[in-house]
Formats: structure tokens, sequence, C-alpha cells
């Protein structure tokens, strides 16, 4: 547990990399030898709605079908049946991620979110967690820009009082002042990990930078001072606008069947209004170039760096995810891996992702290295970005980025977790069920002339922003030893 | 919801009968096969056919307690030259044909081991096993390439532990509470160690661990042990045999009191409290003891119903997260551990003594039956939860094996864990969390000590 405590930072782009791998890696209380790349897959957006069930595969013995439920108040119902194993898992995404924070009240969305299995109806919260426990129920939270999303797994057997159980969260929240004390306490401690960890510093403060004050500029957990603000009234009011079913995606996947899931779905999400929340709409900002340095006495800097980037419904989109695929998305096959980490033994990790949120799409990055190669960092990543945004990538790096990307589109369905977790994502991305279908021809058909006019438009180095977090300096004394130590 | 999901229980069943409460779970006969090549390599297939994919995991009996004297950190490091390629697959190009096969592929080492694996289509199973038989026999050590892999893992120790002061913290403990053994040294080595190897040091520990018959091979997925069997043959059953030196063998020297230590930082911003007991592993253990261990753990702080967790947090609000954790999968000691994060204000001693009081009461009487059940029944549908991912379910059994388990211990583990006792877990907690088996560690702010 301890381990997962270390790491709660669970906000930072580090940790969209590879759950299971991470999950798999802090069990085995072991060293990893390489962080492995955000596992986000390329799409297109495709508006035609699939009556019949999508076949994502055919494996060994059957075959893997999406199906769609419809529901009465345009929830998106996506699952897929597989009685392999006695459990089911759920994600549902609801319209109620940070950006729908007011001014003032930042971080009232994750607020809210964390009190979900604090008490509900007639059950205090110690009384619903042991619900739960009894259950071997994982009733678990994420609460990012967009949405919060919620997460299910239960044994197949306990599936009716689980879906109860969510059901009774999101429509009949108590937040007694206990636990509005006792998760406030939570959050101000989360707060502090962050501030003394240079990889939420400079995520903050890049993101403060580029958006300012608009729905994106400020941190997901809020601030000591905004918290201060939230009272138990806000929540309730806050829960009741924004936990509502218009919007709501829902994706299932396990040992369940279709009129055995209507049910249950009504069970969870049935008493939930239909009104639907908006996010304030952007200002005119997107950062221009700067760079900033947040001091920190810590012997390894961290720089978040980004570019203004596109929106999932964009036409260049998927030649742009493939563009990042080669430039930084890649791991071990990305021109950034390869020139800072294997040639440069600059870094153990540099990655780049595209954000695409509702409203905004970024082009966001970081690197960790040692103080006294912080600038040589930023100037490599630099070069790599110039001659990528002239010159494009090459024939071969399309081929390979391409048969990597289709596949490894299996690998995204191998449990119901990730199945889960994957149609989730398309659904929160406004694609249509088809695009299953239609994802890997999709990739396939991008062309060299798209993707390096993708990379023209989005790896543009003069647009560069930067924040460090660290120094770009000397290192501060040694505490063990470590930093910058020369070889003896 | 700020509570880590539990950390105790690695190994899980492939066979389930019931899971707990209202639940009739279905058996699960998730059938395993076991062979070996005539070169040594033992191989263990996991049959899963629910999607065309294949996850291979290859377990060497090697980690960071062979480190040699004086060179901390040399598995590890050794673990990241792996993939700097052989005169066939020369460079990156182990990552890259990975990837361009549509592969994940990672590694990790431990203390006992060192695994590496790929998540692939089934159809290209063949390949990573050729990929991997290469690296086995073949790689080409470089002192350019030993030098920059050098600077990289320097930069991975910076990011996951000098960057961070718990981790520092951590470090400091596992050193105090191992004494010499090797568990005491951490797994990436301590830097100035970490700068002293060279590519002949890596050349020697490569020749003396990395061989066929040190290592195993996990297969989880769609997959039939008959095609595993003939791709192992075309693969690794080309790499011959050597005679391994035996590893060393390290006294776990007796502790004659316990340890304290205090670390204070200006650079902490939120303190801990930690405290790590040296238990048996379940490769020590008597029948029973360490599976006592386990739903010891899950009672005391293994979700928010647990008792650090209700009393530290709950009730006495000293603390905004409490929990307890057992690590028993390993070749020598295993862990318990206890941690608190005082909230503000909140006093250390205050804390420790509510800790103790709680590990007393455990010493004393055995838990109440609804208590043991519940966290039972979390221990053994984890072990479900677990089954649904190729890497976790590959996991279990590799680790099991490389450690001196069996297949079975992984196979029977939900039946051991329901036939725990509330005597057995009173025992557990009287016997084996003995203070001066103990590192107590207070993370503090303040001026550098």
């Amino acid at each position: 547990m301890i381990r997962d405590l270390l790491h709660s930072g669970r906000f930072t782009t580090k940790n969209t990399k590879d759950d299971c791998a991470r999950k798999v890696l802090s069990f085995l209380r072991v060293l990893g030898g390489r962080i492995t790349t955000p596992r986000r897959r390329a799409s297109a957006c495709n508006l035609f709605f699939a009556a019949l069930p999508v076949l994502i595969f055919q494996g060994g013995a059957q075959a893997l079908e999406v199906k769609t439920l419809s529901a009465p108040k345009g929830e998106e119902i996506w699952y897929v049946s597989d009685h392999t194993l006695p459990m089911i898992a759920v994600t549902a995404a609801l319209p109620a991620g940070s950006a729908y924070d007011p001014s003032g009240k930042y971080g009232i969305a994750n607020f809210a979110a964390e009190l979900l299995d604090e008490g509900a109806g007639a059950m205090k919260s110690g009384a619903f967690q042991t619900a739960l426990s009894n259950r071997a129920i994982r009733l678990s939270v994420t609460t990012d820009r967009d949405y919060l999303i919620v997460s299910l797994v239960t044994l197949s057997g306990n599936a009716k009082d689980a879906f109860d159980l969510l059901g009774q969260a999101l429509s009949h929240p108590r937040f007694d002042g206990d636990a509005v004390a006792r998760v406030r306490a939570q959050i101000l401690n989360t707060i502090s990990n962050q501030d003394q960890d240079p990889e939420d510093v400079a995520q903050k403060a890049f993101l403060r930078s580029w958006f300012h004050d608009d729905s994106y500029g400020h941190p997901i957990e809020g601030t000591a001072q905004s918290l201060d603000t939230i009272e138990a009234a806000d929540l309730k009011h806050f829960a009741a606008t924004h936990w509502v079913s218009r919007g709501l995606k829902i994706a299932v996947a396990g040992d369940v069947d279709e009129s055995r899931l209507t049910e249950l779905i009504k069970s969870a999400f049935g008493s939930l209004p239909a009104s639907a929340p908006r996010i304030a709409a952007l200002g005119n900002n997107p950062g221009g170039p700067k760079l900033s340095v947040t001091d920190m006495s810590v012997p390894q800097s961290v720089a978040v760096f980004g570019l203004p980037g596109i929106l999932r419904s964009d036409p260049d989109y998927l030649p742009a995810y493939i563009a990042n695929y080669i430039l930084g998305g890649g791991d071990f096959a990305s021109r950034l891996t390869s020139e800072l980490r294997v040639k440069r033994g600059l870094t153990y990790d540099v990655s780049t992702s595209l954000e695409t949120w509702r409203k905004s799409g970024l082009v966001m990055g970081d690197v960790a290295t040692k103080r006294s190669s912080t600038k040589q960092a930023i100037a490599a990543i630099h070069d790599v970005l110039r001659d990528f945004a002239q010159n494009g990538p090459t024939e071969a790096e399309l081929a390979d980025a391409k048969t990597y990307l289709t596949g490894s589109w299996p690998l995204a369905f191998s449990s119901n977790t990730d199945i889960a977790e994957q149609l989730g994502i398309f659904e929160r991305q406004g694609l249509a069920v088809d695009y299953i279908r239609n994802r890997n021809a999709l990739i396939n058909a991008v062309t060299l002339d798209q993707v390096r006019h993708a990379a023209k438009r989005l790896f543009n180095p003069a647009k560069l922003s930067v924040a460090v977090a660290g120094g770009v300096g000397k290192a501060p004394a040694a505490p063990n030893g470590a930093a910058d130590a020369a070889a003896p | 919801m700020k509570r880590a999901a539990t950390a105790s229980g690695v190994l899980f069943a492939a066979f389930f009968l019931f899971a707990g409460l209202g639940a009739p779970v279905r058996a699960q006969d998730a059938k395993i096969f076991q062979f070996a090549l005539q070169n040594g390599l033992s191989v263990l297939v996991v049959p899963d056919h629910r999607a065309p994919v294949v996850t291979q995991m290859l377990w060497y009996r090697v980690g960071a307690m062979d480190d040699p004297p004086g060179l901390s950190g040399l598995a590890h490091f050794f673990e990241h030259m792996m993939f700097r390629g052989t005169a066939s697959t020369p460079g990156d190009q182990f990552a890259r044909t990975v990837a361009r096969n549509g592969g994940e592929d990672n590694a990790f080492t431990t203390h006992d081991y060192t695994a590496f694996y790929e998540q692939i289509a089934k159809d290209r199973l063949r390949l990573v096993m050729g990929l991997d038989a290469d690296r086995m026999a073949n790689l080409d050590l470089s002192d350019s390439s030993v030098r920059t892999e050098r600077d990289i893992v320097l930069e991975e120790r910076r990011m996951r532990i000098d960057n961070d002061p718990q981790s520092l913290m951590r470090e400091q403990v596992e050193a105090a509470l191992h004494l010499s053994h090797p568990y005491g040294r951490p797994v990436i080595g301590w830097p100035e160690e970490v700068h002293r190897i060279g590519r002949l040091e890596a050349q020697s520990f490569y020749t003396r661990h990395y061989a066929p018959n040190n290592a195993i091979l996990v297969v989880a997925g769609d997959v039939t042990p008959d095609e595993v069997r003939m791709d192992a043959e075309a693969t690794y059953a080309k790499v011959p045999a050597r005679e391994l030196v035996p590893r060393a063998e390290y006294a776990q020297p007796p502790r004659l009191g316990d340890t304290k230590l205090t670390v204070t930082r200006d650079d902490v911003k939120v303190p801990l409290f930690l405290r790590v007991y040296r238990a048996p592993s379940y490769t020590e253990a008597k029948p029973g003891e360490a599976e006592s261990l386990d739903v010891l753990a899950q009672l005391l702080g293994g979700d928010p119903t647990s008792t650090l967790y209700r009393e530290l947090v709950v009730k006495r609000k000293l603390a905004s997260d409490a929990g307890a954790s057992y690590s028993g999968y390993a070749r020598d000691a295993g862990e318990f551990e206890v941690y608190a994060v005082p909230r503000p204000g909140a006093k250390m001693d205050v804390i420790e003594h509510a800790i103790d009081a709680i590990l007393k009461q455990y010493a004393s009487a055995a838990p109440r039956t609804g208590d043991i059940d519940r966290a039972k029944t979390q221990l053994v549908a984890d072990a479900v939860y677990r089954r649904d991912n190729l890497l976790e379910l590959a996991s279990a059994y590799g680790q099991a094996l490389a450690i001196g388990l069996t297949a079975d211990d992984v196979h029977e583990w939900p039946a051991r864990i329901r036939a725990v006792t509330g005597d057995a877990i009173r025992d557990a907690a009287e016997k084996d969390l003995i203070p001066r088996e103990s590192v107590t560690g207070y993370l503090l702010p303040g001026k550098k000590q």
C-alpha cells in the first residue's frame, strides 16, 4: 500500500501510462526497467451509428463483439458479454470533470467525486464501505478535466448489490460533515504531496501559464485556498447538477447478458436527473512560447512542455496521432526517446501525447533530467521538433507506426477491465461504436503527406512553451551523494 | 477514496470454488501445463482464449541479491543492458521489432529475480521467443552503451528515489532492517556503486547468470501447450545450457533490538510514519502462517473498513491515511509494514502509540468472525480480479516459480486463505510482528539533519 501512497499523484501524465503494468509492478515490489508509453488509441470521427454488434476480432475460441443498448435519456451504453470469468467491469463517465469547477471553487468536482463511497441514502460512510467490502466490490473514481469517471468491478454473483450501491451513491449521496472533513484533509494531503513532486509542480505551472483562469487552467484537486471555500451544501449542489444522465457514457464488459444488464443499469443510473451542465467557453489565450522555472531543491528537474494541439474531431487528428507516436508517443520507437535517452543518456523517460479535451487540444510532453543537463535536454527537444516539423517522418517510420498501431489493437481488448476502459475512451471521444470496425482501415489509409502536414502544423518549436520544476543550473548540496555526483 | 487497493497476496488461484458472501462463483479450471526443455529451461503455459494475444514472460533466477560486493544495482543495470542489442538485432532493434509487430514489452528487477515480457498478437509468439532466445546468449556489450545506460539508470534513480523524500526514507528503513543481508541494498543500487559498473562487470554477470537452465518461461494467452513447445523448441532450445555457479546464500543475522530512525529534511511537505517488520515469507513460513499474515494485513490495513483506517483516520482523526501490507513472496525474509500519514498537528509518538495498541489487541485475541470473513472475501476476490489480466496471471506463476514455490501453491492459495483461523491470525500478530524484528521510521519536515 505504501507504494501506491508514494505514487499518489494520480493526475499527472505519468499515471496515464500503462496502468496495468504499473499495478503489476507495484504488486511485485520491483523496479521497472522502462516506463511504457500511454496506451492511447488513434481514432477518427465517424457518426454512423451501428445497430448491429460490432466485431472487434475473431479470437481463438470466440468472436468478441461490442453491442449497444438504447437508453431512455440518451445515455450511451456499449457492452461486451464474456462469461469466461465470474466478474463484471464497468466504467461510467459523467459530465463532472474539473472543467465544471466554478471560479473560486476550484477542486469541487474532484472533492465531490472522492466522497462517492462515503455514505449514501440511509447508510453512513462506515456502513457503505462495509457493504462494498463485504462483497469485494471495487468502486473507484478518477476526476479528469472533462469527466468524472467511475469504475466498478464486481463478482457477477454480487452484481445486483454492486449496481444498487452505485445507484445509491450517485443519486443519494450524503456528504456528512465528518466525511467531508476527512476527505478534505485527504485532498489537502494529496496537494502537499504534489507540492514536493517536481513533475506535479511543473505540470500545474504549465497548465496555469497556458490556460490562465480558463476551465482547464487550475489543478483538478484545486488549492488549499479554494478547498477552504467549499462546504457540504456546495458539494451537494454540484452533485445534483453534474451527476446526471445526459451525456452519461457507460461501458461494460464481463459475465452479463443483455436483459440482466438493462436491469442493472436502471438500478445504478435510472434515478439520475437529465439536466446537462455546460463547460464555460475558453478565452482566447493559448499560451505563447515561454520558459518558466519553479525553484525546488531536487537533484533532478522535470520539464513539462507543450504546443497548441487539436480537437478529437479535427480532420487532421488521425495523422497527428500517428505523427505523435513517431515523435514521442512510441516508447523506444520514438525519436525523442532515441535521441535523448538511447543516444545521449540524458533521461530515463521522455514522451509526448495529444491531449484532446472537449474544448481544447494540447500537445504535452515531459522529460526528467539532472539539473545540470536541463538546458541541454530542452535544446535537444527543440532540435528534434525542428527536424520533425520541417521534414516529417520517413516512409519507414510511418510504416512501422501503422503496423504497431494496428497490430497492438487486440491488446486493448484482452481483459474485462481493459475492454471497459477502452470502450469508455471511445465513448468519451465522441466516436460511434462502428468506429471499432473501421479503425485499423482508417489508420492504414493515412498517407505520408497527411502525416507530414500534421507534423508541420503541430510540432513547430517556435511555439514551444516549457515549465521547469527544479532548476536549470548546478544542483543543491547533494542529499546523499546522489545528485550529479562525479564518477569516482 | 484516497485509500489504495490492497497490496497483499500476489499469488492467486486459477481454481475458484466460491468467493464470499452471496457470490456463487463458477469453478474456473484455468488449466496450466508445465514441461522443461533439454537445456533446462522450465516452461509453464496458461491457456486463455478470450483474445488472440499472448503474454510471454521470461524470469531469470537472478536479482539484486546477486549483485557482487561493491556493485549494488548491477542486476537492475543489466536488465537495462538486455535492450542494447545483439549482432543479429543490433542497437535498439529489439524494442523496435516488438513495436513494429504490434507488441508491448518491458522488464523489471527485484532482489530475487529479473523478468522480461512481451504482449503481442498470438501469431508473433515465435518471433518474440526468438528475440529473447537471442539476447539470452548473444548480447553485444560495448563500453559506450554501458556508459550511456549507466547515465540512464542514474536518472531513473533520481526520478524514483532521490527526488522523493518518502522513497529516500524507505531506502534507509530497508537498509537498517536487513542488516548485512542484501535485501537491505536498494535494487537500483547506491549511486557511487552504480558509477563503478563497467563493461567487464556487466559481461561477467551475464556469463554467470543468463542461461536457459537459470530461467523460467511463462506463456499466458491464446495458445496451446503444443504450440508453445514447438515455438520454444525452435528458439530457446538452441541456446545451450551452461554449468551454473550456485547463487550466494546470505545469513539473515539475528536482530537483537528494534531500530528507530528519524529522517528530517527541508524538502518534506508530508510527514510519514512507516514501520517495517522482517517477517516469515511464503518460502520460510510454516503451513498457513504466511496466509495468516496476508489476512492480518487485510484486517489491519487493507481497505477503509480496516482497523488502522477506522481508528486513526475515521475515529481519532490523527492521520489522513493509514494501512498495512504484507510482502510474503521472497526467497528469504518477507516484510510486513504498517504506515500512517499524520494529519497536520498530529504527533508522531501519539500515532505510534495508537498503532502499538492496535497491534497489541491483535496479538492478544482472535479478531471478530465477521471481520475475518470480510478480509478473506476480499483476498479471494482479488484472485479473480487479477486472473482477468494476462500479465498478472503470468506474473503470479512466474514469481512463485522464481522464488522456489510451485504452481500448486498458486492454485491452492484461495483455499489456504479460507482455512486461516482467528487463532492463527492472533498467533501471527504475536509471534511474527516482534519489535526487535522491526525498523520504525519517522519522516519529518524541517531543517536537514
